[in-house]
């Protein structure tokens, strides 16, 4: 193993880890060992990221472990982004997220776009209790490739079929991938509702959106 | 040698100096519930005594482990309505107060007028002075208790707890909610609580031999959502941001559709929030929360965790989405409060563990109590970590005997208690959630009035479960503050208690109309460190 490729290891066990400290320590060596950024942070941070999701979607970790191991992660990239090469990123899938108008429980939703953030993923984070018309014009207006939309409550998921309504209407339904999630929401909502996945967890969702923009 | 003399019960018994409680009720046949036997764990044989040194007059003590040493008066908890099928907490802690109900009735030229307040309702021929009666409804998600009371007297005439007709429609109050949004959903639950409910009045006049038309006010307790569908009140807007009800009570409705006195009135205590609603309200004048010295805390434990602190007669409020969970929803092998549900679990100093099971038959499931009951011996002897995982039997410190009952479930690790009866990984998350919804709510409280949980002096827990609970329990798995303990009150069915003190005395109501107005409303959701402190407190 070379050293960049040990480091990169080591990035990755300090996230899963869940050891911000050592995250930064190990940022700071990557940049005074001019260990190419990017790659710190796709093969390190954000691999040890992953691998918490594998441990969250096993019932190993829970939503703590999951924060602080993404706290760990984001103080480490805090270090990198500055040495980042212009030009080096890889094109990110852009997606708007959101709770849906009416809810405004959004710990999920958050949940979520850690994780997809983690995964590479640009997420323009609407907020919650958020229109169903303010998802179709964000996500025309940024280009975004993924409409991803929760709801806690029974009595709001509903109006997630009416940013589906939308879209078809504006004739651009097929523009974008739509994926829900939240704790009343199930596959069969999602099909009834015409939407194109649902995850039942934020380690699930990484998943599932990467399948669907495959 | 000492007397006991237990007070409701009218025995006295003579015993041995230094047996204990326990052992002289069973010696006089008075049960006393006893599920660990007599071991002083599971806080259920708790009763007052008077008369004991060096006891505080009006002691709460375990009857299991409290000897007799002189002469002492014992109250113990009243177990009529205990032994249904369903356990419906029907009995909740009041106070007493002056008996001055909104209605009254005089006899005079022959007739009787019947008044409420100072202004004359109806007529009746002849003198019918003496039948005077009010009824209180506990609208539960889950189940309804009403009582019919003698207003003269404040005594019970009758009680009767079903389970809420419109389970059958829509089983949480959101579903509900959303089942009633359209016209024709409304109007089936509003008719099916109304003929349950009218059943209950028949069959409680016919049981305490009175004239349905000589009750001649009701009053409606219950969660916002309850009373909006027992008024027909479209719910709809309390299923959406900003969660505006259109029903804030503290007002009376006609009874038409009861079939009661012509002149009967439904009494609607008055409405917190969308999610703190009238129970709430009942649940505050129950445990006189505004009246007590320093800060006290009372919570309502239950899908919505509702909870309210008061210091020095400042009062906030707030409701916290627990989840299902207590129900025993969303859980591997949950269950209700039916018989056959494990309700209460132990480990001793061996690593043996036992439960106690309802109706005592073979164990079917786990209700919340049992849940509660698990997950904080399981903590307290390391067989779940804080982080709520189950630290492998191999890593752990654990008996044998529960190593052997490590075993794989869809190859997931699960606690078998029995062959059948499992608590799985992903049970113990749904009872974070949960716990930690709760605890954070009361943590931000608080914070909000600026109280150290240590000089919190009173703790009082209502809700459909409550007697069942174990104040360990509760500070072992982090529900409450660990500062909390020797405080915790099991309150009851407050909603009940508290709606009787409005039936019973008039002055109540605009007393409790100033203080709900007075109240902090706190939307937990928007404060900026809602979420850190709810993840927070996930841990155990």
């Amino acid at each position: 193993m070379s050293s960049a490729e040990e480091l990169y290891k080591q990035l990755a066990d300090a996230v899963v880890d869940m050891d911000e400290e050592k995250a930064v320590l190990l940022a700071k060596q990557a940049v005074s060992q001019k260990v190419d950024a990017y790659q710190a942070i796709d093969k390190g941070l954000a691999k040890g990221m992953e691998r918490a999701g594998k441990l969250f979607e096993d019932e190993e970790y829970f939503v703590p472990e999951l924060i602080i191991c993404s706290d760990a992660m984001n103080a480490g990239i805090a270090v990198l982004k500055p040495h980042l090469k212009p030009g080096t990123a890889a094109a990110r899938h852009k997606g708007v997220i959101g709770v849906i108008e009416g809810d405004t429980h959004d710990i999920g939703k958050n949940l979520v776009k850690i994780m997809l953030e983690s995964s590479g993923f640009d997420i323009l984070d609407l907020g919650r209790d958020v229109p169903p018309q303010t998802f179709v014009d964000k996500a025309i207006e940024i280009g975004a490739e993924l409409i991803l939309m929760s709801s806690l409550m029974t009595t709001t998921m509903d109006t997630m079929g009416d940013v589906i309504k939308i879209l078809i209407d504006k004739g651009v339904r097929d523009k974008f991938k739509i994926a829900v999630g939240g704790g009343p929401i199930s596959q069969a909502f999602a099909d009834r509702i015409g939407a194109d996945g649902y995850s039942k967890n934020a380690a699930e969702a990484v998943r599932m959106c990467q399948s669907l923009l495959a | 040698m000492p007397v006991i003399s237990f007070i409701n019960e009218n025995i006295n018994v003579t015993v041995e100096e230094g047996v204990s409680i326990l052992a002289g009720a069973r010696a006089a046949g008075i049960t006393i519930e006893s599920p660990c036997n007599a071991m002083g764990t599971c806080g259920k044989c708790k009763v007052i005594i008077h008369g004991q040194p060096p006891e505080n007059p009006g002691a709460a003590v375990l009857a299991c482990q409290t000897p007799v040493s002189g002469n002492i008066a014992v109250l113990v908890k009243d177990y009529r309505e205990e032994n249904r099928s369903l356990r419906i907490l029907a009995a909740g802690s009041g106070f007493s107060y002056e008996k001055a109900p909104f209605i009254t009735k005089h006899f005079r030229g022959g007739a009787t007028q019947v008044y409420g307040g100072d202004k004359p309702l109806g007529v009746e021929e002849g003198n019918t002075a003496a039948a005077c009666y009010g009824v209180v409804v506990d609208i539960g998600t889950t189940t309804i208790v009403s009582v019919l009371v003698d207003l003269h007297t404040g005594g019970e005439l009758a009680s009767d707890s079903i389970l809420n007709p419109q389970t059958v429609y829509a089983q949480d109050v959101l579903s509900r909610i959303h089942f009633a949004s359209k016209p024709e959903g409304l109007e089936t639950l509003h008719r099916v609580f109304i003929e349950a409910l009218r059943a209950m009045l028949f069959k409680m006049t016919s049981r305490a031999a009175a004239d349905i038309l000589n009750i001649y006010e009701v009053v409606f307790s219950g969660n916002t959502t309850m009373i909006h569908l027992a008024c027909a009140e479209d719910p709809a807007p309390l299923g959406r941001y900003p969660y505006a009800p259109a029903i804030w009570g503290a007002n009376h409705i006609p009874a038409d559709t009861l079939g009661i006195s012509p002149f009967g009135r439904i009494y609607l205590p008055p409405v917190i929030s969308a999610y703190v609603g009238a129970d709430i309200t009942s649940g505050i004048l129950a445990s006189r929360l505004d009246e007590k010295k320093g800060a006290a805390v009372f919570i309502d434990v239950g899908t919505n965790g509702e909870m309210v602190i008061a210091k020095d007669g400042t009062l906030a409020a707030a409701s916290t989405a627990a989840g299902p969970a207590f129900e025993g929803m969303n859980i591997s092998c949950g269950m209700r409060a039916n018989s056959g549900a494990i309700e209460a679990f132990h480990i001793d100093d061996d690593g043996n563990f036992s439960f106690t099971v309802i109706g005592g038959g073979t164990a079917k499931g786990i209700c919340g109590s049992g849940l509660l009951d698990m997950c904080a011996e399981l903590v307290r002897t390391g067989v779940i970590g804080s982080n709520g995982r189950f630290v492998f039997p191999e890593k752990g410190n654990c008996s044998d005997r529960l190593k052997k009952s490590f075993r794989s479930k869809d190859g997931k690790n699960a606690f078998f208690i029995t062959d059948d009866v499992y608590l799985a990984q992903k049970d113990i998350r749904q009872i974070q959630l949960a716990k930690g919804a709760i605890r954070c709510g009361i943590e931000m409280l608080l914070a909000g009035l600026g109280i150290d949980a240590e000089n919190v002096e009173t703790v009082e827990i209502a809700g459909s479960f409550g007697f069942h609970l174990n104040e360990n329990s509760l500070i072992n798995i982090g529900m409450i503050p660990p500062r909390f303990a020797g405080k915790v009150r099991f309150a009851g069915n407050t909603s009940l208690s508290g709606g009787l003190a409005f039936l019973l005395n008039t002055a109540f109501r605009e007393k409790m109309k100033a203080l709900v107005k007075r109240i902090n409303k706190i939307e937990l959701a928007a404060d900026p460190g809602f979420e850190r402190n709810f993840i927070k407190y996930l841990n155990f």
